[in-house]
């Protein structure tokens, strides 16, 4: 990159707030997956007046900006596919407004998504989308890959609780889109740019809407011996129209990865497990916890815990929240995959991942939000071994043709990105796709907007995640 | 007879055949929007069909006006040009419903009144309990963006579409979003086209997530003399943790309005209508507690509804559009989207409103930030429409200055002369046109209808 536009950045943003150093640029070159990607420059905003003569500058210049907040996404959406500038949000971390009576707050993007339950839980409100990242990941990152986690199959998405953006149009230009008020008439644009994965505009900041806490919550381990068992209890609970808060799937391998880490009190020796959760009114969840005893009994469930209190329940969450940060440990590399079915097609699914992984020789872990239908298979292997990489993108592949096969979808929560970019011709014609490229065009007309993702080039390439020097943690976390 | 409009018609019965094009003025007149009334109308038997009459009135410059049920064509502005009406009559087949996973994918034609039915033999159903319930049809709910009494606890279409498909105005059948309950995979076009009054694109496919229905409902209507009381009731439940299913406030001409044989609300008397719905131990709970809210806010009476009241009241105010509109020769409903703690200081105003140019009012309050205020005048002539005029600008100023949107869902065609239904432009109104202009370039789809005469 030109100097001078290091320097005209610098001036910008003062000197503190613009990184170029080789050795600093390794440091944003990776997100959770394990595409790299090196900028060219980093820089760290403070105000939308900055992230305005940042976009300015790029557009003089014809260089590429995206941006970033923790780093923690699973597709490579926070990664400068093609250079230029990084914009990392870690100081635009303000909670602008905290208005409890209309159940709404407004945020700067850099704010991490737990932290805006923690300043409203003490009247009795929370932030309902809870990624496993939430400890770390902020709220621009979730905004802009519309992100899922646990506790979506009640409530929601990202986008169900995001109801007005402030952003910055690749212009310049500064465009308040929806507001604090709800349905407001025109197109919605701010469900447009809700997982838009930041290439029609750059999120400045963000109203959401907060959910009340639930009055009680109960917390149920259910243990198999077979892996059938346990999906078809989750089969079951969808069509008997329970809608518990959560409904997690961990098969045998996971957990015991899991449990050697965490010690939440997994049962070793089981096939799968289902971590299920109801929240709501005490007489809702006694009801509910009552009905699913029962499927799970009926499927041949060995045993159901309940939580005792509250501290079993955070052991048995941090299990599964950190799963995939247990795994890291066991291998130099994985592959996650976050394809969607319908419910009903749970078992039959899990059998033919069963019979692909054997195929291609590897073991595949599964961990997931059952009670969407949302798989994360994990493939472990060896990028260092050319052949292990190929045949662990062809047994994916062939996991992710089963999804569509069967109606579903290749991203349910961990975005498109450039992972899977080559993957969307599976789900969408060319005449879908130019609809798309009709809607970036309309936003970000240059392209200079986090070019490289959602669209396929024609190169292959698979959402592998490669650790080239694996690290394991000394100490649990 | 033009030439141009034979070659039309004669290419509209080539595609969906001559007993699908309806070209006999005095039946046309079925389709008019504002007095303006198409060459044609057709129903296509599929979507191809459909792609190929777009692909034609594109090449022809023809503006088309995709319709349903034909229930909500008076609202949005009148098309700049209106050739061909494009009913959704044919498309109205259930595509896919799969119980045990709690999905559905129906065309754009078939009626919700159908569909719930259909749904309800599976013990299943869409939170959309709108007006005009036995005619409405999917594609005419999602494209009006219909609100329904349920948004309280269902949220509005935005929250359970999962995918859609739709002809842009290029005629190239296109899809967004999935048909599971979660995908993330690409942009999320379908909710640009919820509300967007067939200007993007004629939608053809809508995917859902349904829902069970609850086992025990019960309806509850709590009575104050005055809007304050009212209001604080909303908000103390709001901030509690019981979950009703809806939460209506009704003004006492709504009240009138709103009032049958099968059940009068007390007359006089601000209410607030809640439902509870689920388990019978949840419905229990919320019988048990709701009185106390009342109390606390000073309710001159709280009662529980019989199945045949509530039957009456709930289906009432899920019409209320339609009985204000019939209540009044040149009734004007205005919708407002508002944040609770606004919705006091702006219901006074608009009172003071309505007062000011004599003209009666009624309001529908749906406690989760929406007011539907319907002015009624018993006559509709010069006088009254200038009346109206003056209050609909004073509405949009009265929202403004609350920090509300607010736009007029049904007025006379005269008052379109006057002034936008949507208000006046706002910021991303510019951005609004780009994209109009990448899915409908020749500017053939509704015309003119929308937001900034988009």
């Amino acid at each position: 990159m030109d100097s001078k536009i290091i320097r005209a950045l610098e001036e910008i943003l003062g000197k503190q707030s613009v990184l170029s150093a080789r050795e600093d640029l390794m440091m944003y070159e990776y997100d959770g997956s394990i595409e790299v990607a090196r900028p060219d420059v980093v820089v760290f905003p403070r105000t939308t007046q900055d992230v305005v003569r940042i976009v300015q500058l790029a557009n003089r210049h014809q260089v590429p900006i995206t941006g970033r907040g923790a780093g923690t996404g699973l597709s490579g959406g926070a990664l400068a596919r093609q250079g230029g500038i990084l914009t990392v949000f870690s100081r635009m971390n303000k909670i602008l407004e905290i208005d409890i009576e209309n159940q709404r707050a407004v945020v700067q993007p850099g704010v991490v998504n737990l932290d805006i339950t923690r300043a409203v839980e003490h009247a009795g409100f929370y932030f309902a989308p809870d990624p496993s990242s939430q400890k770390s990941c902020t709220i621009g990152g979730n905004v802009a890959e519309n992100a899922g986690g646990p506790h979506t199959l009640l409530y929601g998405i990202t986008t169900n609780h995001v109801l007005g953006l402030e952003v910055v149009m690749p212009s310049g230009e500064v465009l308040r889109v929806g507001g604090k008020t709800l349905d407001t008439p025109g197109y919605d644009l701010t469900g447009l740019l809700v997982g838009s994965e930041g290439t029609l505009a750059i999120v400045t900041e963000v109203t959401v809407k907060l959910t009340r806490l639930p009055e009680a919550t109960k917390t149920l381990l259910a243990i198999y011996e077979t892996v059938d068992d346990a999906t078809e209890t989750v089969a079951e609970i969808t069509a008997r129209a329970i809608t518990p808060a959560a409904c997690e799937f961990m098969d045998g391998w996971t957990l015991r990865v899991v449990e050697a880490w965490v010690h939440a009190g997994f049962p070793l020796d089981s096939a799968a497990v289902l971590l299920i959760e109801v929240d709501g009114l005490r007489e809702a969840i006694e009801a509910q916890a009552a009905e699913i005893l029962d499927v799970c009994k009926l499927h041949r469930a060995r045993e159901v815990r309940v939580a005792k209190d509250s501290k079993e329940r955070e052991l048995l969450w941090k299990g599964r929240k950190n799963a995939f940060g247990a795994v890291g440990r066991l291998s130099p590399s994985y592959y996650v995959q976050d394809g969607v079915i319908p419910r009903t097609k749970l078992p039959a699914t899990l059998r033919e991942i069963d019979v692909i992984g054997k195929k291609y020789g590897f073991e595949i872990g599964n961990i997931f939000h059952a009670g969407d239908g949302n798989l994360h298979p994990i493939i472990l292997f060896d990028p260092r071994d050319r052949g292990q990489y190929e045949r662990a993108v062809a047994a994916a592949g062939e996991i992710m043709a089963h999804c569509i096969a069967v109606g579903g979808s290749i991203t349910g929560e961990h975005g498109v990105g450039f992972e899977k970019s080559e993957l969307m011709p599976l789900m969408f014609t060319e005449a879908d796709l130019d609809a798309m490229r009709g809607v970036r065009h309309a936003f970000n007309p240059a392209g200079l907007l986090n070019p490289g993702k959602i669209f396929p080039f024609g190169k292959g390439c698979g959402e592998v995640r490669v650790q080239p020097f694996p690290i394991t943690p000394a100490t649990p976390l | 007879m033009s030439p141009a409009t034979s070659i039309s018609l004669s290419r509209l019965r080539e595609i969906s055949g001559a007993a699908h094009v309806v070209e006999d003025p005095a039946q046309l007149t079925a389709f008019e929007i504002d007095g303006l009334r198409p060459t044609a109308a057709v129903a296509p038997a599929s979507v191809d069909e459909l792609a190929e009459i777009i692909r034609f009135a594109a090449s022809e410059q023809l503006a088309l006006v995709p319709c349903g049920g034909r229930t909500k064509l008076a609202m949005g502005m009148p098309p700049a040009r209106f050739d061909i009406a494009v009913s959704s009559a044919r498309l109205n087949r259930v595509l896919a419903f799969d119980p045990g996973d709690l999905t559905l994918g129906v065309e754009a034609g078939i009626s919700i009144a159908a569909l719930n039915a259909q749904l309800a033999e599976k013990g299943q159903f869409l939170p959309l309990r709108v007006a005009f319930e036995d005619s409405a049809t999917i594609g005419g709910i999602i494209a009006t963006n219909s609100s329904s009494p349920l948004r309280h606890a269902f949220g509005g279409p935005r929250d359970y579409v999962l995918g859609m498909e739709f002809v842009t105005g290029e005629g190239f059948p296109t899809k967004s979003g999935g048909r599971v309950v979660k995908s993330v995979a690409g942009y999320d076009i379908h909710k640009l086209l919820i509300g967007s009054l067939g200007t993007l694109g004629v939608i053809t496919r809508v995917n859902f997530k349904t829902f069970p229905l609850p086992p025990a409902q019960r309806t509850f209507v709590a009575s104050f003399a005055a809007p304050e009381p009212v209001l604080a009731f909303c908000r103390a439940l709001a901030q509690s943790v019981l979950q009703p299913w809806l939460v209506e406030v009704v003004d006492p001409a709504a009240a009138a309005v709103l009032s049958s044989d099968a059940y009068r609300l007390p007359a006089g008397k601000w209410c607030v209508v809640t439902a509870a719905c689920g388990k019978p131990s949840i419905v229990e709970r919320h019988a048990r507690d709701l009185p106390g809210f009342a109390e606390r806010a000073q309710a001159a009476e709280f009662v529980a509804l019989s199945d045949a009241q509530k039957s009456s009241l709930l289906g009432r105010v899920r019409e209320f559009p339609r009985h204000a509109r019939d209540a009044s020769p040149a009734a004007t409903l205005v919708r407002f989207s508002v944040l609770p703690t606004q919705i006091p200081a702006l219901l006074s105003r608009m009172r003071q409103i309505a007062e000011q140019n004599q003209l009666p009012l009624a309001m529908l309050v749906r406690a989760s930030g929406f007011i539907f205020a319907a002015l009624m005048p018993p006559e509709k002539n010069a006088d009254t429409l200038r009346r109206l005029t003056a209050a609909a600008q004073e509405f949009f100023r009265a929202a403004d200055d609350s920090s509300a949107r607010a736009m007029i869902e049904w007025c006379p065609s005269e008052l379109k002369r006057e002034l936008s239904v949507w208000g006046p432009p706002r910021d991303d109104l510019a951005l609004m046109r780009s994209l109009k202009n990448e899915f409908d370039p020749r500017g053939i789809l509704s015309p003119g209808r929308f937001h900034g005469g988009l």
